[in-house]
């Protein structure tokens, strides 16, 4: 035993020293590699047909995705001052290298079409800035009467103008997200007020606030999981071993992450929470199993106590780890790559923490020795008393208990259906944080800051020449522009519509499509002479066989897109009737085919880890009744998961997406733990009574303190800047709570009930059974 | 005068007696040459000027056009023929050689009226196309700074390279670099650099005939290599000095067609 005492100190040492370069390893390829992604178009799957078409729609008609400025002045904004200021932002983004100089709209670079009395012109607004109050109020009366800017680059109160800014492709990056805050911002002043929306800016804040919120919810989750440890494990010593390697953990998934060239996507902002939460459970079952075995034999050695707590443990902490590593390898069904990854490195950090209980925790007590524990004998417990109490209730009264069950079960259901998914970047956000808020006011002013793009084929070159089809285009703008959500919209008729007014003397009943494809063709080409042509290849293609019509919508949440989309969709017949096809782009499209994708995911990771778990159990206690049974806390748990989403009004989003299959991966621990020592139990006694209170007794006090080791760790995600992050820390302590209660009454009462494990016929033993009714 | 030459649509007159340059050639003497290129007197052609996309779409027009001459004045009248849709629209251009603004008309069969359009500032593309209508246009040599950086053969035809700087600030090149032939002082190929000294554009000339005693340009190519997008303008059936009424350049002229 001696020698075995030794070469077990040198391989802890091993141990030790493997671990640590490993760490020193993976921190230095943290600190070189980590990046944060915040292109949300890296969020989407590219392959996906949706996107494939989306992506080539956006080269043919160069749609980029903008930065709005938008500058309001509460006295109307036709004064030298802020028309001064428009010129200038407007020239100044016209020079940064990030801009296209032709993607910055505004008032001072819009093409006016104007008739004159021999003609049509197209000029700008103004070139040098108009200084007389009556050139000012001309210019007001050119933007008034000119409905492609009107309510578009100026508001129709007149008191904000709107200045567009699409991006270059992947130039984006913090860097230039402050650049351009701060450019903006430096107007500010003189009665002007300056607002920045759009896109991009969302990314950027979610690009800020991400590693923000990451790096203050750690110490908050490690302060308040010390407490709860040194709570339970009432040793320092323990304490810090147990946080010592969850931390490892954590910066092991990190590390293969950068390692792997993996990005950080917000969603793995939560994985340090996660891991820490989960892997201190393992910490806690090993301190646990040591501490028995130390009162039980106070004269062991170290090595001895070790060695037979691993031994016990081995089992069901591989059991309980396999388990959770399923739930998060689930997520791989998703076609998300943020999810995706977020699942597969989680499941590696889990996978860490499982390893580092069986080899760190046991090397740390070999090498630093361990204190006397100052734990209380388990049977002075008072959670034995309570706990048996609550199992007579539970048995005494078990239709009350399944009907209660049955009807928070259907309640569950009634809920499920109400469950919407939410594809929003911005309700990412607090409801009242800047970017929220100055969303809205530049929503409340304008269009809209979330666009839709709509493309419209035709198989037969020059088809949008023809009348026939514009005013098809033209009605369907017109009926989409009904709903609130869609502020206006944007395409080849407006050109038109606007040169036959202008080329008809300026009169109303002019303001629609010519009746003749010549006329059409003839007033295209005199735009071309006279304008700015680039700006037609933005809404249609060179064989005007492709067009692309531009929604503007007040919100970037898949009802808003959804309520325009089903609006489109049915005009879809008529469209095919003139050989029509109706497709859609653009980043608000994708993300709604994202959301969706989301939920599929999400439906394909519940069945599959609720199936993986099941098969775990059958194979684990070879019983099909033991994997039908153990599966019953976890079912419920996201039944109740979803109901309280649904009539919590709680939409699935990417973030809250991951909840069932963590709860499942993690839920089902108790079931196990529970359903491993009663067969032991029932095994030795014989007796179903028995065997289920040495259950309760023993395994019910475990999952307690398991439940509140992981829910106060995932509680502590209320402390998040990010509302969905949040929600997601509260409904997974919410699936902890239930999981474990539904383990310890309807589970408990259906083993008990179904005669669970018994051996054979001739082996029962009725005598110790209480009344069943 | 602004007459269309160079990196016109049509037409460059070839001085005759030119092989005088020695090796004190100046980059403005060169520049000076191409300039004082003559210009004829009328000129009649079939134009097709064809627009290519990044997507390789292309848009092509047929024009008959018509130029005169006239001194103080250059007229100029395009007939469109095709495509079809836009027939018998033709466009009418008076060029002044002072300040004044350019005169544009534009005739519309479908609206059946002549209309005035505002003509473009001189950095606005002409058509749609990679010319702007200062590349159309002449440019006096004194309007920049030249400098001679190099002789070197293009396809086996000896030439001048000559890298021309705006004396004025703003302008929407900050440098063109010309390829000029030396026996002829016909630019075979010019660089256009962008405010930032980056390539923008890079004209071609692809093909060139003497036609009636003058160098006529046949086949050009303008590539915008930026944007990924070029223009290629070819004329046919080129007639000089065949005499052109002034009675063509008329608003009533314009809705008779060809």
């Amino acid at each position: 035993m001696k020698l075995t005492t030794k070469k077990l100190r040198i391989y802890s040492w091993i141990a030790l020293v493997v671990i640590t370069l490993g760490s020193v390893y993976f921190v230095r390829e943290m600190t070189q590699n980590a990046y944060m992604e915040t292109d949300l178009d890296e969020y989407m799957p590219k392959e996906h047909p949706a996107f494939k078409y989306s992506d080539m729609a956006e080269e043919w008609f160069s749609i980029k995705d903008g930065i709005l400025i938008a500058i309001e002045n509460k006295s109307g904004v036709f004064n030298t001052g802020t028309l001064s200021k428009i010129k200038e932002i407007s020239v100044r983004l016209q020079e940064m290298s990030q801009f296209e100089e032709n993607d910055i709209m505004s008032l001072y670079t819009a093409d006016n079409i104007v008739g004159t009395e021999d003609g049509m012109d197209v000029q700008p607004f103004y070139e040098e800035v108009p200084g007389l109050k009556s050139e000012q109020d001309s210019l007001r009366q050119s933007v008034v009467s000119n409905d492609m800017v009107y309510g578009r680059l100026v508001s129709t109160d007149g008191s904000v103008a709107l200045i567009a800014a699409s991006m270059k492709d992947d130039v984006f990056d913090e860097a230039f997200y402050e650049e351009i805050m701060d450019f903006a911002k430096s107007y500010n002043g003189d009665g002007d007020v300056i607002y920045v929306a759009g896109r991009p800016i969302v990314e950027g804040t979610m690009g800020m606030l991400g590693p923000q919120d990451m790096k203050r919810m750690v110490p908050v989750v490690m302060i308040v999981i010390t407490l709860v440890l040194l709570l339970l494990l009432r040793s320092f010593r323990a304490t810090l071993f147990t946080l010592i390697s969850v931390l490892i953990s954590t910066i092991w998934a990190f590390g293969l992450m950068s390692a792997t060239g993996v990005p950080i996507y917000s969603v793995s902002t939560m994985m340090p929470v996660m891991l820490i939460a989960i892997g201190v459970a393992y910490g806690i079952y090993f301190y646990n199993h040591l501490n028995r075995y130390r009162l039980l034999k106070p004269q062991s050695g170290d090595a001895d106590a070790v060695l037979h707590t691993l031994g016990v443990l081995w089992k069901p902490l591989s059991m309980a780890a396999f388990t959770t590593i399923i739930g998060f390898i689930s997520l791989l069904t998703s076609q998300v790559y943020p999810i995706k990854y977020f699942g597969l490195f989680t499941a590696f950090g889990i996978f860490m923490a499982y390893v580092l209980a069986l080899i760190f925790l046991p090397s740390s007590i070999l090498i630093f020795g361990s204190r006397k524990y100052k734990i209380k004998a388990i049977d002075d417990n008072p959670t034995y008393t309570i706990l048996n109490r609550i199992t007579d209730k539970l048995l005494l009264n078990k239709k009350t208990t399944l009907i209660v069950t049955i009807v928070v079960i259907v309640i569950s259901v009634i809920g499920l259906q109400k469950v919407w998914i939410n594809s929003s970047f911005l309700d990412k956000f607090e409801p009242n944080s800047e970017i929220v808020l100055t969303d809205a006011f530049v929503n409340s002013k304008f269009g809209g800051t979330s666009t839709l793009n709509v493309i419209v084929e035709s198989d037969d070159a020059d088809a949008f020449k023809q009348p026939a089809n514009l005013r098809l285009v033209d009605q369907l703008q017109e009926s989409t522009e009904q709903l609130p959500k869609v502020g206006n919209s944007f395409s080849l008729t407006d050109y038109i519509k606007r040169m036959n007014k202008v080329m008809n003397a300026d009169k109303e009943e002019f303001y629609a499509i010519p009746d003749n494809n010549e006329m059409v063709a003839q007033y295209l080409l005199l735009y071309e002479m006279s304008g700015d042509p680039e700006n037609l290849v933005k809404v249609v293609n060179y064989d005007y066989n492709k067009l692309n019509l531009t929604f503007q919508l007040k919100g970037d949440d898949s009802k808003t897109i959804n309520e325009a989309i089903a609006v489109i969709k049915s005009f879809e017949n008529e469209f095919e009737k003139n050989g029509l096809k109706i497709n859609y782009a653009g980043s608000g499209y994708k993300a709604l085919v994202f959301s969706d994708l989301i939920l599929e995911g999400q439906m394909g990771s519940i069945f599959l880890s609720l199936a993986l778990v099941f098969i775990l159990l059958v194979i684990m206690f070879r019983s099909f009744k033991a994997g039908l049974i153990g599966s019953v806390p976890i079912i419920i748990t996201s039944l109740i998961s979803f109901g309280v989403m649904g009539l919590g009004n709680i939409a699935l989003s990417t973030t809250t997406a991951l909840i069932s299959s963590i709860a499942i991966g993690i839920g089902v621990d108790y079931a196990i733990h529970f359903l491993q020592t009663y067969s032991v139990y029932y095994k030795k006694t014989k007796s179903r009574h028995e065997a289920i209170h040495e259950t309760m007794r023993h395994t019910g006090s475990a999952i307690v303190s398991n439940a509140i080791v992981v829910i106060a760790g995932f509680l502590v995600m209320l402390f998040s800047v990010f509302p969905p992050n949040r929600m997601l820390g509260l409904l997974v302590s919410m699936n902890m709570l239930t999981s474990f209660m539904g383990t310890l009454s309807v589970m408990m009462i259906l083993v008990y009930t179904a005669k669970l494990f018994r051996p054979g016929k001739k082996h029962i033993s009725s005598n110790n059974e209480i009344n069943d009714n | 005068m602004k007459t269309i030459k160079l990196l016109a649509t049509t037409v460059v007159l070839l001085f005759s007696g030119v092989n005088m340059m020695n090796s004190q050639t100046t980059g403005l003497q060169v520049m000076q040459k191409v300039y004082d290129l003559p210009s004829g007197k009328d000129t009649q052609a079939e134009l097709t000027m064809t627009l290519i996309n990044k997507q390789g779409e292309k848009r092509v027009r047929q024009l008959k056009q018509y130029i005169a001459d006239e001194g103080s004045v250059e007229k100029k009248i395009m007939y469109f023929t095709a495509p079809a849709d836009v027939k018998g629209t033709s466009f009418m251009n008076w060029s002044y050689s002072s300040a004044k603004d350019d005169d544009q008309w534009i005739y519309l069969p479908a609206l059946k009226r002549t209309k005035r359009i505002s003509s473009g500032s001189k950095g606005d593309y002409f058509m749609g196309s990679d010319f702007t209508y200062d590349d159309l246009g002449e440019r006096h040599p004194d309007e920049d700074t030249h400098k001679l950086l190099r002789e070197e053969t293009v396809d086996g035809k000896p030439c001048f390279v000559v890298e021309s700087t705006p004396k004025a600030k703003g302008h929407m090149y900050s440098k063109t670099i010309t390829w000029v032939l030396k026996d002829t002082y016909i630019g075979l190929k010019r660089e256009f650099y962008d405010p930032n000294a980056k390539l923008l554009k890079t004209l071609t000339i692809k093909n060139f005939k003497k036609i009636s005693g003058v160098w006529v340009i046949l086949d050009t190519e303008m590539k915008n290599v930026q944007k990924n997008h070029s223009t290629t303008i070819s004329l046919a059936n080129v007639k000089i000095n065949q005499g052109v009424p002034a009675s063509k350049f008329t608003e009533r002229s314009m809705t008779m067609g060809q």
